[in-house]
C-alpha cells in the first residue's frame, strides 16, 4: 500500500529525481567547518519560526510595544522561551554566518565556479546584520531606542545623501512611531523576502556545483 | 582565470568527489549534530541566561548611554579613532569600501590558487581585519561605562508601591496624602490655593491612564501645577510617572482591584508595644512629612528621609527629637502648636501644615520618643513590655548607635 502511494506521488512529483539530485550524490570528504552553512540555515529557520510566533502578540506601536513584550515574557505560555530563543538566536546567527564566511574565504571556496554563491552569501551576511539592526529597536526599551537613535544618526553622516538616508530610516527627522512601524515592516517583510530569495539561489548553486573541496597544496 | 586552470579545477574536483562521501547520510548527519547542538545551546541560553530587563524607552532621557548590539560595537569603537571633521570617512567611506570589496571579492582576487599557502597576501589581510574586529569589540566592551541601574517596576504591585513613594514625595505636598485636596499650606507660590480632590469617582472614571500621565508629565500650568516629566523640566522618568499613575488608579479607582501584595498600610501598635523607626515611624514620615522634609524645600533644613537625618539635621537639630521629652518640636507641632523664638516670632507652625494627622500616629511618635527612638524592629521589641499586667519598666533612652 505504502509503495503504491509512493509510486503514485513519484509519478507526479518526481521524488526519485529529487532524491537523486539532492541527497544521493557524491561530494568531497570535508571537515566539521563545512557544517556552518547548514547551521546558518537552521538558525534562520529557528528565527523565522520563533519570529512568527512573536508577531502573534507583539504590537508595533510606541505605546504598546514594550507592554506586549512584557506580556509575552510573563503571561504567554512559553513566551519567555520563544523570545529567549529569538533573542539569542540573533546573536548566534551573526556569529555562525560570519564564521561561515571566514571558512569560505580561507578555503578559497569563493573562486571559480562559485563566484555567485559568494555574492549571494555576502548579501545574506548583510541582511543578517540588517535583521539585527531592525530587530533591536522592536522591544522599544531604553537600550533599543538609544542604540537606534545613534545608529540612524551615523547613517545620516554619509556625504550628500546622509540627510535623505536618515529620513528614510526614521520616516521623518525624529525617531518616532513611524520609525518603529517601518523597522517592524523591514524586519518581518522586506529583509526576510530578501533573505528567502538569496537563500534559494545560494542553495540551488550549492546543489548544482557541489560543496567545495579542501584545497590541496598544489591547488 | 584561463581555460587551462578551469579544466584543471574540474579534474581535481571530480577526483575529490570520486574519493568523497555521500551527501546523504555522511554530510547530513554532521549537519544535524551541529544544528542540534546549537538548538540545545539556544534553549540553555533562553532558560538559564535569559534576557536582561530594560526600562521602557524614554525619548527625554538623554543621559542614557547608547549601546548598540554587540556585533556593531567594533564600528562604534572604530569611529572614536576618526576625527570629527572627517567623520564621514569612518561612517561611510571605509565601511562602504569594505562592504564593496567583500561582495566583489571573487572578481577582485584574480589569484587562481585556493590553498592558503599560495594566497598569503589575501589571507593575511583578512586575518588582520578579523583580529581588528575582535580587538575593537573587546576594547568597546571594556571601555563602555556601566549603565546606572534603574529601578524596574515589573509587576503592578511593584509599580503601585513605587508610585506610592513617589506620590508622597512629589504630590502629597499639595494634593494631600490621599489625594483629598483642600487648602495648600506651606508650599511656595501656591499658599492658600484650594485644590479639588483628585481621588474622587468623578476624577477616576473620567480620566484615563493616558490623561493622568499627561497631567503629571506636562503639568497644568494655568492651574499652578508644574510639569514633572523629565522632558519638560521636571524630575520624573516616564516609568516613574507610570508608577504614580498606577498608584492613583489602583488606590482610588474602585473599579481597579489592587493586588494584595501592593497594600502597604502603616502598621498599628499593640498596647505597650514600642514602635521602631524601621517599621512604623518611617512609614508615617514617608506619607506625611517627606514631601517637604527633603532637600531643596523650605523646612528649616530639617530632613526626614532616613533615621540619621531625622535625628541629626535641621536648624533646631538639638530640639526636634529628644529622647524621653514630649516637649520636643516634633511632638509639639504634631499637636498643632507653633514654636516661637525668644522674640515671640513663630519659627515653626503646626505640622503637617494643612491638616492634623491621626491621633494614633501622634501616639506612635510619642511612644517612640519616650522609648529613646529605637531604629530597628529588634531594638524596639527589646524595649517593649513583655506582656500586659507586668510592671512597666521605666523607658530608658538607648545610647545613640
Amino acid at each position: 500500500m505504502a509503495e503504491k502511494i509512493y509510486n503514485w506521488l513519484d509519478e507526479r512529483l518526481g521524488l526519485e529525481a529529487i532524491y537523486g539530485t539532492v541527497l544521493d550524490r557524491k561530494v568531497p570528504k570535508v571537515n566539521w567547518w563545512f557544517t556552518l552553512g547548514s547551521a546558518s540555515l537552521f538558525l534562520a529557520g529557528m528565527q523565522a519560526v520563533t519570529g512568527i510566533f512573536l508577531t502573534m502578540y507583539y504590537v508595533p506601536s510606541p505605546d504598546k510595544a514594550y507592554d506586549s513584550i512584557q506580556y509575552i515574557m510573563n503571561d504567554v505560555a512559553f513566551g519567555w522561551l520563544i523570545r529567549g530563543i529569538h533573542h539569542w538566536g540573533a546573536s548566534l546567527m551573526v556569529v555562525i554566518v560570519f564564521l561561515h564566511m571566514l571558512r569560505t574565504f580561507f578555503y578559497g571556496a569563493y573562486k571559480y565556479p562559485r563566484e555567485i554563491t559568494w555574492l549571494t552569501g555576502t548579501f545574506l551576511l548583510l541582511f543578517t546584520l540588517g535583521m539585527g539592526f531592525t530587530g533591536y529597536l522592536l522591544p522599544w526599551n531604553q537600550r533599543s531606542f538609544w542604540a537606534t537613535m545613534v545608529g540612524t544618526e551615523i547613517a545620516g553622516t554619509v556625504p550628500l545623501m546622509g540627510d535623505f538616508i536618515l529620513k528614510v530610516l526614521r520616516g521623518g527627522t525624529d525617531l518616532s512611531a513611524v520609525t518603529l512601524a517601518r523597522f517592524f515592516s523591514a524586519h518581518i517583510w522586506i529583509l526576510p523576502a530578501g533573505i528567502v530569495s538569496m537563500i534559494s539561489v545560494h542553495m540551488y548553486l550549492i546543489i548544482r556545483l557541489g560543496i567545495s573541496n579542501i584545497p590541496s597544496e598544489e591547488e | 582565470m584561463n581555460e587551462e586552470f578551469k579544466s584543471k579545477y574540474h579534474e581535481k574536483y571530480a577526483a575529490a568527489k570520486q574519493k568523497g562521501v555521500k551527501f546523504w547520510p555522511d554530510i547530513i548527519y554532521k549537519d544535524l549534530i551541529v544544528s542540534f547542538a546549537l538548538f540545545l545551546l539556544l534553549i540553555g541560553l533562553a532558560a538559564f541566561v535569559g534576557i536582561a530587563q530594560e526600562p521602557k524607552a524614554d525619548p527625554n532621557d538623554a543621559n542614557y548611554i547608547p549601546r548598540p548590539e554587540w556585533y556593531f560595537l567594533f564600528l562604534f569603537e572604530a569611529l572614536k579613532f576618526v576625527p570629527g571633521q572627517i567623520e564621514w570617512v569612518g561612517t561611510a567611506l571605509i565601511p562602504g569600501i569594505a562592504i564593496l570589496v567583500l561582495i566583489l571579492l571573487p572578481f577582485i582576487d584574480k589569484n587562481p590558487y585556493r590553498n592558503w599557502k599560495k594566497r598569503k597576501v589575501g589571507v593575511s589581510m583578512m586575518s588582520l581585519v578579523v583580529v581588528g574586529i575582535v580587538g575593537l569589540t573587546v576594547r568597546a566592551v571594556v571601555t563602555t561605562p556601566e549603565q546606572e541601574e534603574v529601578s524596574l517596576a515589573g509587576s503592578i504591585a511593584e509599580q503601585v508601591i513605587q508610585g506610592q513613594d513617589l506620590y508622597s514625595i512629589y504630590c502629597a505636598e499639595c494634593h494631600q496624602p490621599d489625594g483629598e485636596g483642600g487648602e495648600v499650606a506651606g508650599v511656595e507660590g501656591l499658599e492658600g490655593v484650594i485644590l479639588k480632590p483628585i481621588n474622587s469617582q468623578d476624577e477616576m472614571w473620567t480620566r484615563t491612564d493616558e490623561t493622568l500621565f499627561n497631567i503629571v508629565d506636562l503639568g497644568q500650568q494655568d492651574l499652578g501645577m508644574p510639569p514633572y516629566g523629565l522632558g519638560y523640566g521636571g524630575e520624573l522618568q516616564r516609568s516613574e510617572i507610570e508608577a504614580v499613575v498606577a498608584f492613583m488608579r489602583y488606590t482610588w479607582d474602585e473599579r481597579a482591584e489592587i493586588p494584595e501584595e501592593a497594600i502597604i498600610g502603616i502598621p498599628g501598635l499593640a498596647e505597650g508595644e514600642v514602635p521602631s523607626y524601621e517599621v512604623h515611624i518611617s512609614a508615617v514620615a514617608k506619607r506625611y512629612c517627606v514631601s517637604c522634609h527633603r532637600p531643596d524645600k523650605e523646612n528649616n533644613e530639617y530632613l526626614m528621609q532616613t533615621y540619621e537625618e531625622m535625628l541629626t539635621t535641621g536648624d533646631n537639630a538639638d530640639k526636634n527629637v529628644v529622647a524621653g521629652d514630649l516637649e520636643n518640636y516634633i511632638i509639639v507641632t504634631l499637636h498643632r502648636e507653633s514654636i516661637f523664638d525668644t522674640n515671640g516670632d513663630e519659627i515653626i507652625g503646626p505640622m503637617p501644615p494643612s491638616k492634623e494627622i491621626k491621633a494614633e500616629y501622634i501616639d506612635m511618635f510619642e511612644r517612640w520618643v519616650l522609648a529613646g527612638m529605637p531604629e530597628t524592629a529588634d531594638e524596639a521589641a527589646a524595649l517593649s513590655e513583655p506582656a500586659a499586667g507586668e510592671a512597666a519598666p521605666e523607658a530608658e533612652a538607648t545610647p545613640e548607635p
